[in-house]
């Protein structure tokens, strides 16, 4: 047995120490077959979120086609692990691989093993963006709540103001040039509750006539959203500015779908919070080898009898139930009412888990990259001498970045607000997602990828930490044209 | 060689295969040699002769395959001029580039390729060339301290090497100046360059000007207004513009501007994967040709192929045929 321990917050490393401790104990005194210790990995992380989609001891299998590879992985949450139960956790989840279908048993699958990116769980995030009021009513606070720090960083005034002098001097930067477009066109994907592009304009406008430029009349502000709920209600928070804003139902993957009649014409383009709740896939780095991370969505058998109970269903319907929420939504899963309906919503979201199993690729060529895409660019990436390693390909964040940034005027700029991994080791360092943030999901993005992405399509990527607020883990990425 | 009405050719560079750029770049990381890149060039130059023998191009190039960019393969070849080598990761990055002192006259070796492309196909060719305009704003100068002169001193050490290419046989020289677009305020110096550069050349040549294709994208936004009237000063045959993607908007710029330029009409989106029909084809053409009599019009993508998928690149100048022959047979031919 090989032992693995990330770096820890400094408060958990006595915990770390036991929790090690009593596995090696538990290894050590007979109680796991010796076949099983020879290709025995234990990793040991702190995940960062309090609700994710891991159980505190978890197996992970490898497979090579159909084939089950013998080497072994088990993570330990340092969060979850309860030190009473670990040693028998831990011995059990040994005996699982030597008996799966008994292990299978104690589990409810929605789903076949399946990419990451493809999983339910991505259905789940969308439910809740589409049907936002429904889980806030029930829930009793707005999404913004469950952010660190209880709002959106997006929403800092200095933040906007810096933002918004930026973009002044860049206007007044063409407007020498005499290359100020008649229509200055600015964008903002993922609008959340529409204070961001309220304050935005607000400000934009108190400058202009500060200055006494005529910009403001000329700015067409678009906010685009793949969710209607939200859209509504950026409407009414910018309606000062309704001349000026237009709304724009836009898939966040693909803007420039909606959008391409304003290709090469925006010169302001901003993000927050949206990179982190778009699909993802993962690879693994496992002695130099490459894996590919497959899920399938479980709840424990016990807890799903526990929800169907409490909404009044056969234990029997519970995925049925499940997969006709994802159909229909919430008003309509259950004939009872609505509000059982979000109950059931929300407490099976609250229960699911994800399941993993490394699929073995024979190398960086065989990840599945977003169109666009150049496998070399991972192989740079990760680089020749990495022998372990867990990060994200942020497969939508790619995505989103290579049918965003076509929108761009030749000086204009793409602003992104998220959490990102800047530099590919620090994925070494801690969890990175995914986690569960109310009804939604959030991943760390691969900045490291996206920087190397967007020298590729011609844009040098720079990330800025968020110095406004204090603890903030965000940071600004901003483009700047490649020469 | 005698050329149709509407002689259909390209600006320049064809598809860059995502093999070649990988190739290129484990040049610079010394895991292949030159001999070997040579070889990797001398094929893929052959492919692209072919393909575009296939679409039915009149005129063809050798599709600027040994070119990592539109600038190092000049600044590589310039005497006078300092590379690092160390400078660039990935093959189309820029060399850091510095002119430390007056630029001596030699050859810069073009001719080598020039005949290369020949000995290969029977069609009319062409041969494009970096302008000195765009040159000195990615060569970093610390000798003239002032962009035209050390622009002039390029010119006459390039003009030599225009006279060497007509030697080989060059009858079709274009001259890429793209940065006039992104620096209008310079064109009246720039056309001064211009005449010094093509002073006494023996053959066709052709202006392209363009707003920036660099990663596939404009570097630049704005009209061809500013080129006018300055650039009919210019001592050349034809100017090639980008219309397909801008519009024909500024084809009124001829009627305002009378001259007896030759016009290369973009008729291809060079910077989107959407392949056009030869309709689409040939009403830009048609629009063309409401400003430019037939006799003085050419026919292009809006820029070079480089970008571009191969397959979308060979589906894009096959669809360029067969628009332009469509106009052809609407004018008699």
């Amino acid at each position: 047995m090989i032992l693995h321990v990330k770096h820890i917050p400094a408060k958990q490393t006595a915990l770390a120490a036991s929790v090690a401790s009593t596995l090696v104990t538990a290894a050590g005194d007979g109680q796991v077959q010796p076949r099983l210790l020879e290709n025995l990995n234990v990793h040991l992380d702190w995940v960062q979120y309090k609700t994710n989609f891991r159980e505190a001891i978890s197996l992970r299998r490898a497979v090579r086609g159909e084939e089950v590879l013998p080497w072994i992985e088990v993570g330990v949450d340092l969060r979850q692990v309860q030190q009473e139960s670990l040693k028998t956790e831990f011995v059990s989840a040994l005996n699982d691989v030597a008996d799966s279908a008994q292990a299978s048993k104690k589990r409810v699958y929605l789903e076949p093993f399946t990419p990451i990116r493809s999983g339910v769980i991505w259905r789940f995030n969308e439910l809740f963006w589409k049907h936002l009021p429904l889980w806030e009513t029930a829930s009793g606070h707005g999404f913004e709540t469950a952010l660190p720090g209880g709002t959106s960083d997006a929403n800092h005034p200095e933040a906007i103001a810096d933002a918004v002098a930026d973009f002044w001097t860049l206007l007044k930067d063409l407007e020498g040039h005499n290359l100020l477009p008649p229509e200055i066109f600015a964008l903002e994907i993922g609008v959340g509750t529409g204070q961001r592009a309220a304050a935005w304009l607000n400000r934009f406008r108190a400058l202009d006539r500060e200055r006494g430029t005529q910009y403001y009349p000329r700015i067409r502000f678009l906010l685009a959203d793949y969710s209607m709920a939200t859209l509504n209600r950026a409407m009414e928070a910018v309606s000062e500015h309704r001349e000026l804003a237009s709304f724009l139902a836009v898939d966040a993957l693909d803007p420039f779908k909606s959008l391409s009649f304003l290709r090469y014409k925006v010169l302001s383009i901003h993000l927050t919070n949206v990179y982190d709740n778009l699909p993802t896939d993962e690879i693994v780095v496992r002695d130099g080898k490459l894996y590919f991370v497959e899920t399938r969505a479980f709840v424990n058998a016990a807890h799903a009898a526990r929800i169907c109970e409490s909404v009044g269903i056969a234990p029997a319907e519970f995925v049925r139930t499940a997969n006709r929420l994802l159909e229909v939504g919430p008003q309509h899963v259950l004939q009872s009412n609505v509000e059982q309906g979000v109950k059931f919503w929300r407490s099976v979201w609250d229960a699911i888990h994800l399941e993993e199993r490394f699929v073995a690729i024979q190398s960086s060529l065989d990840a599945p990259l977003p169109p666009g895409v150049k496998p070399a660019l991972l192989e740079n990436l990760i680089g020749e001498g990495v022998q372990n390693q867990r990060f994200h390909i942020s497969s939508g964040a790619l995505e989103s970045f290579l049918n965003t940034v076509p929108l761009l005027h030749p000086r204009g700029y793409l602003q992104v607000q998220d959490i990102f991994v800047t530099k590919f080791e620090d994925y070494s360092k801690m969890f990175r997602g995914p986690g569960k943030m109310d009804g939604s999901i959030v991943n760390w993005v691969n900045g490291a990828l996206l920087a190397e992405v967007g020298a590729q399509a011609g844009y040098d990527v720079h990330f800025a930490p968020f110095h406004y607020r204090e603890g903030s883990r965000t940071s600004t990425l901003y483009t700047t044209h490649r020469e | 060689m005698s050329l149709p009405t509407l002689p259909t050719t390209v600006v320049g560079s064809y598809s860059m295969p995502g093999w070649l750029e990988r190739l290129k770049t484990e040049y610079f990381a010394r895991r292949i040699s030159r001999q070997e890149l040579d070889e990797i060039h001398d094929a893929a130059v052959k492919a692209a002769i072919k393909d575009q023998e296939v679409c039915g191009l009149d005129i063809i190039t050798d599709g600027e395959l040994r070119r990592d960019n539109m600038i190092d393969y000049f600044a590589e070849r310039l005497p006078g001029v300092q590379t690092d080598h160390t400078s660039k990761k990935f093959y189309y990055d820029f060399f850091d580039s510095v002119v430390r002192g007056k630029l001596p006259m030699a050859s810069l070796r073009l001719a080598d390729d020039f005949r290369f492309l020949s000995s290969f196909t029977e069609r009319g060719t062409k041969f494009c060339v970096t302008g000195p305009h765009t040159l000195v704003k990615r060569i970093k100068d610390e000798h003239y301290k002032n962009e035209e002169a050390f622009a002039m001193d390029l010119a006459r050490v390039m003009n030599m090497e225009l006279k060497e290419l007509t030697r080989a046989g060059a009858r079709h020289i274009q001259i890429d100046e793209p940065y006039y677009s992104g620096f209008p305020e310079d064109l009246q110096w720039g056309v001064r360059v211009l005449n010094t550069l093509v002073e006494g050349v023996d053959a066709k040549i052709a202006l392209h000007v363009c707003y920036g294709n660099r990663y596939g994208k404009p570097s630049w936004a704005g009209n061809y207004r500013y080129l006018f009237p300055a650039i009919l000063d210019a001592n050349i045959q034809q100017l090639t513009l980008e219309f397909a993607r801008r519009g024909g908007e500024d084809l009124e710029l001829f009627k305002e501007n009378p001259n007896k330029l030759e016009l290369g009409v973009g008729v291809i989106d060079v910077k989107t994967h959407e392949v056009e029909t030869p309709e689409i084809v040939a009403e830009r053409l048609r629009k063309a040709l409401k400003f430019v009599p037939p006799e003085r019009v050419f026919v292009l993508p809006d820029c070079g192929l480089l970008h571009l998928p191969r397959e979308v690149a060979f589906a894009k100048l096959r669809t360029m045929v067969l628009g332009t022959k469509i106009v052809r047979k609407e004018l008699g031919g």
